[in-house]
């Protein structure tokens, strides 16, 4: 019963399932059940083999945020939060999380009136029961999934429900801003967008935190289902603070001729590990899949993706790229799996680092699996260096070494953002990025 | 040379910066402001060495004589403040930087003129975009291409010229800018920065290279031979034609 804890034990779920409807006590109990059978993952796992679980999370100390009645106002809440919500672009919808409990929603009238629902999770369970029911923590993320998949679905407290009916187009992204105070606690959240035939949509996952004088542990379960010709974008910006441990685990599916594409952007947190899985269930279906982290200090980020090639003639891209100062450390591991019988997939995983400082350590472990004899897939890694060259051709035309090192990083860093047709959160990311450049 | 020399070097020894190989073992050589100069060698004669020396490459490092740029000594100035002070170097390669456009590196570079509290005008940085890429016939689409990345040597070296014309240096320095290229690229460097020099006949220009053809475009005031770290030879452009003929060879040995 590795990871039970004096807080992170059956108490907690229960205390947090009674009143729930039954369907959803039995899947928490279940998850929970799941997550004491499952041993701790160790180093000795090829994907954990970087990130040391026994001294990056201290989970003996780390107490569950609960849920708990949140209201929201400009006046009242976090200046970096406010500020980070007004820098936004236009929106279709606002959902504002504090520490893992929805405090605030709102939603185009013209949209809500066509069906799209968007609302807090907790909510959802007596609005939307047949929608969590079917979802939620079922065919995406089950809790069999892995130890901290089961730990999410057993102690979730809140999080985002976004279902947007067949046809439905969102011109302007839904856009979610979570916010974490305290240290020392464990916030469990989850994301369950549908996306229904034929609708599009874009969605943009913001969490931030200050700086925190010891650790919290972020956990993130975000489900993405695009159905037959849906077009879906999820964004993930972890702008968190040091502290933190930030796990955010990500399962997307993608349907017939559909469009699932994904950006994950690490800048912030101590440590942060993200799981990718884009299913490709349906022909012809396309991910791009882009990532992007940028670390300093003692950061660490932990990337394991895996392209899952199900359906024939299904195409799937993987740009990430890092940039790393000082003694921050990333591992990018990525699998390009193609089942058999899914003839004429392309495949394609980059991921490109560059080391800004002799400490800073970048490993990348791509990987194919193919079982069909009929695909397109190619893989590359590389690892580069801020080198004296680079830094004399630059300062040769009268840039000081400081303005040389932003322009590398940026360019660098660019490459993924002019991937992104979110106009918004380019500008958002291009400023983060400037801000950390300048210390 | 009537008036002070642009550069003047005096008794300069130089070696790898973390080696104990001396490649420049004492040259002396003056500049006069708006002369071109060409400094030719075989491989492996310092010629480089010295051109990225005068830039402030941190793999070399002076451990003996003196340079003055302007009457003041330049060897403890760092890269970028000798740029800024007019110095700049053509590259033998340059450098990519993926993700950054010419555009985008030439204003940072014209920025950092400009210093920290003064913003640069962006409109007239465009028209002088545009029109140093006009004088050196240039598509202004090239603007907008990545610094160097995936250029061929040709192109690599025009986007040296641009960034030249843009940052208008008092003494350039060029180095071996006719390697890797063909006949007809060679022509179009070479015109460029003839049309430089015209525009600006006080700009000073030093040329460094092994072979006498890019000498055929860029008129020379002096040529100076370098073996083995030393200046062995100077001499008006006859020089250069000397070497055409009868080769490296007979400086190697009066060498020795």
């Amino acid at each position: 019963m590795e990871g039970v804890t004096e807080h992170l034990n059956s108490d907690a779920v229960q205390a947090l399932a009674s009143g729930e409807p039954q369907w959803l006590q039995n899947r928490r109990m279940d998850a929970w059940a799941s997550y004491e059978r499952t041993p701790m993952p160790t180093t000795r796992l090829e994907e954990w083999r970087y990130t040391n679980l026994d001294r990056k999370l201290k989970l003996a100390t780390l107490e569950p945020l609960g849920w708990s009645e949140r209201s929201f106002s400009k006046e009242s809440a976090p200046a970096r939060l406010v500020a980070e919500m007004e820098a936004d672009h236009e929106s279709a919808g606002h959902l504002v999380e504090l520490d893992g409990s929805v405090a605030h929603v709102d939603l185009d009238p013209a949209l809500a009136s066509k069906g799209v629902v968007f609302m807090s999770l907790r909510t959802a369970v007596s609005e939307h029961p047949e929608l969590l029911e079917e979802y939620l923590a079922t065919r995406a993320l089950p809790a069999e999934r892995g130890k901290f998949q089961a730990l999410n679905a057993a102690l979730w407290t809140d999080g985002i429900l976004l279902y947007v009916p067949r046809g439905v187009q969102l011109e302007h992204p839904i856009r979610v801003s979570r916010w974490l105070s305290e240290s020392g606690k464990a916030l469990f959240s989850r994301t369950l967008i549908v996306a229904e035939e034929g609708s599009q949509v874009s969605y943009v996952d913001e969490i931030l935190s200050d700086d925190l004088d010891a650790q919290s542990l972020v956990s993130s379960a975000v489900e993405v289902f695009a159905k037959d010709n849906a077009q879906v974008q999820y964004v993930s910006l972890q702008r968190l603070g040091r502290g933190p441990f930030h796990l955010s685990q990500q399962r997307t599916i993608a349907g017939k001729d559909s469009t699932l594409d994904t950006l994950n952007v690490n800048m912030g947190a101590t440590t942060a590990r993200v799981d990718l899985n884009a299913q490709l269930v349906g022909s012809g279906a396309n991910s791009d899949m882009l990532g992007l982290c940028f670390g300093e200090g003692d950061q660490h980020f932990d990337h394991n993706t895996s392209q899952d090639h199900v359906a024939p003639h299904a195409y799937s891209d993987l740009l990430y790229k890092g940039a790393l100062d000082g003694k921050a450390r990333s591992v990018f591991r990525g699998i390009i799996k193609v089942h058999k019988g899914a003839q004429q997939t392309d495949a394609y995983q980059t991921n490109r680092n560059l080391l800004l400082s002799e400490t800073a350590r970048a490993d990348s472990l791509p990987n194919l699996e193919i079982e069909a004899d009929d695909v397109r897939c190619s893989h590359g890694a590389t690892v580069g260096q801020l080198d004296q060259d680079h830094l004399f051709y630059l300062m040769s035309r009268g840039m000081s070494r400081e303005v040389a090192e932003r322009l590398v990083v940026i360019g660098f860093l660019g490459e993924v953002l002019s991937k992104l047709p979110l106009g918004g959160v380019v500008a958002k990311l291009s400023r983060a990025i400037e801000e950390k450049l300048h210390g | 040379m009537s008036d002070t020399p642009i550069l003047s070097i005096r008794n300069l020894h130089a070696k790898v910066a973390d080696e104990d190989i001396e490649i420049l073992h004492g040259v002396d050589l003056e500049l006069g402001k708006g002369e071109i100069h060409a400094i030719m060698g075989p491989n492996g004669s310092g010629k480089s060495t010295l051109a990225k020396l005068l830039a402030g490459h941190p793999g070399y490092e002076a451990t003996d004589g003196t340079v003055h740029y302007k009457g003041e000594e330049l060897l403890d100035q760092e890269p970028d403040e000798r740029s800024l002070a007019g110095i700049f170097l053509a590259f033998q390669y340059p450098v990519e930087i993926p993700g950054v456009s010419i555009a985008n590196f030439l204003r940072t570079a014209l920025q950092a003129r400009e210093g920290k509290d003064a913003e640069l005008d962006l409109f007239e940085f465009q028209d002088a975009l545009l029109d140093r890429m006009e004088l050196l016939g240039m598509d202004p689409s090239f603007a907008e291409r990545p610094v160097n990345d995936g250029f061929s040597g040709g192109e690599k070296k025009r986007n040296e010229i641009l960034q030249m014309a843009m940052l208008r240096p008092e003494l350039a320095l060029m180095d071996e800018t006719d390697s890797g290229l063909d006949i007809d690229a060679l022509q179009v460097v070479a015109d460029g920065v003839n049309k430089l020099h015209e525009e600006n006949p006080d700009m000073t220009v030093l040329i460094i290279t092994h072979y006498q053809r890019l000498l055929n475009y860029l008129k020379p005031h002096h040529v100076h031979v370098m073996v083995k770290g030393k200046i062995v030879r100077s001499g008006g452009p006859e020089v250069a034609e000397e070497l055409e003929s009868r080769g490296y060879e007979e400086f190697k040995t009066a060498q020795v």
